[in-house]
């Protein structure tokens, strides 16, 4: 998938409008990524694109960036 | 507070499910008249019409759907949250009721009743709980629960084990959604005179429906009185109660 498709699935996991979720955005920004909300990633992600994050790469998701290069690692973002 | 009205929905939007008749239609008039704009669902387009004949003069808007197509539950709550706003409120009232014994309880009689009692009024509330669709400050959940998800009753094996589920579900759901401020409760009816008791009770002989009725202190239920306590559990001035599943039997469990 592309840049805005992936904004747009992570605005989506998150319940968030789309124009809320930019490359700038950060996990205290989204109401939703909370602790139930991590949890909802880790699913969304596992189930949508068969990635399951390890200990660190779970620490690590601080940001809409951290998700998009996550992709990225994973072949999943042109 | 004086003059502060006990129970008041102006401005609020609630979605009623089951709303073609008996309980759902009861509640559907009675949060109408508390002032709720109401977003009525059920199968049936000219039963719906026959509900918002009896409502308030607040607003409405009719939703026709089959609850047991679960994957078009949540298209369809964003397409009308787009429609009206932001909804504070879920009842799902829509239900089934089937009397089988054990020996005729095979594993497939229990698909349909827990895909309408319970598979669909979770599907429903993750819907309406979505931050897009909800209200910012909260809001109210009740599923319907019966009060075969406490006592024995023969018969209704499948059935009182989808409403256990429901039950459970409300708790659960009310802990994880309270930091939101949205509360999740249920309401466990006795015996109520609707068309789908009538029609469950129609297979028992003359005697046992008599029987099945006299077991009830106070007699057989109305759906206004599970209406009344609905309109209390969801109502936006009730802020603290939350995971409950308030009996409404006539004094059937007290025995």
């Amino acid at each position: 998938m592309d840049l805005t498709q992936a904004l747009q699935w992570i605005a989506e996991i998150f319940e968030e409008p789309a124009e809320n979720i930019t490359l700038d955005t950060n996990r205290e920004d989204i109401k939703g990524w909370d602790s139930l909300g991590v949890l909802t990633l880790m699913a969304a992600l596992d189930e949508g694109f068969g990635i399951q994050l390890s200990e660190d790469e779970l620490l690590e998701m601080r940001t809409v960036k951290d998700i998009l290069e996550l992709f990225r690692r994973h072949g999943h973002l042109q | 507070m004086k003059g502060e009205p006990f129970i008041d929905f102006a401005g609020k939007k609630v979605i009623v499910t089951g709303a073609s008749s008996g309980v759902g239609r009861a509640i559907s008039i009675q949060l109408s008249r508390c002032g709720a704009t109401l977003i009525l669902i059920g199968r049936n387009r000219e039963s719906l019409m026959e509900t918002t004949a009896s409502l308030g003069s607040g607003d409405y808007h009719i939703i026709v759907l089959d609850l047991t197509e679960h994957e078009a539950i949540l298209p369809k709550i964003k397409e009308i949250s787009l429609q009206v706003g932001r909804i504070y409120g879920l009842c799902h009232a829509a239900g089934m009721d089937e009397i089988r014994p054990l020996s005729s309880c095979k594993a497939e009689r229990f698909k349909p009743l827990f895909d309408i009692n319970l598979i669909a009024g979770i599907e429903l509330t993750r819907a309406v709980c979505r931050r897009d669709v909800m209200e910012e400050d909260g809001g109210s959940i009740l599923l319907i629960s019966s009060i075969a998800a406490i006592v024995g009753v023969p018969g209704h094996v499948a059935y009182s084990a989808s409403k256990g589920a429901v039950s459970a579900a409300v708790r659960t759901l009310a802990i994880e959604l309270a930091k939101r401020k949205i509360r999740v409760n249920a309401i466990a009816p006795g015996l109520i005179r609707t068309d789908m008791t009538v029609k469950a009770l129609s297979v028992l002989p003359e005697q046992q429906r008599r029987e099945v009725e006299e077991a009830h202190p106070l007699g057989i239920g109305n759906p206004e009185d599970a209406a009344r306590a609905a309109a209390f559990l969801l109502a936006p001035q009730n802020t603290w109660i939350t995971g409950i599943d308030l009996v409404i039997d006539g004094g059937y469990t007290a025995q």
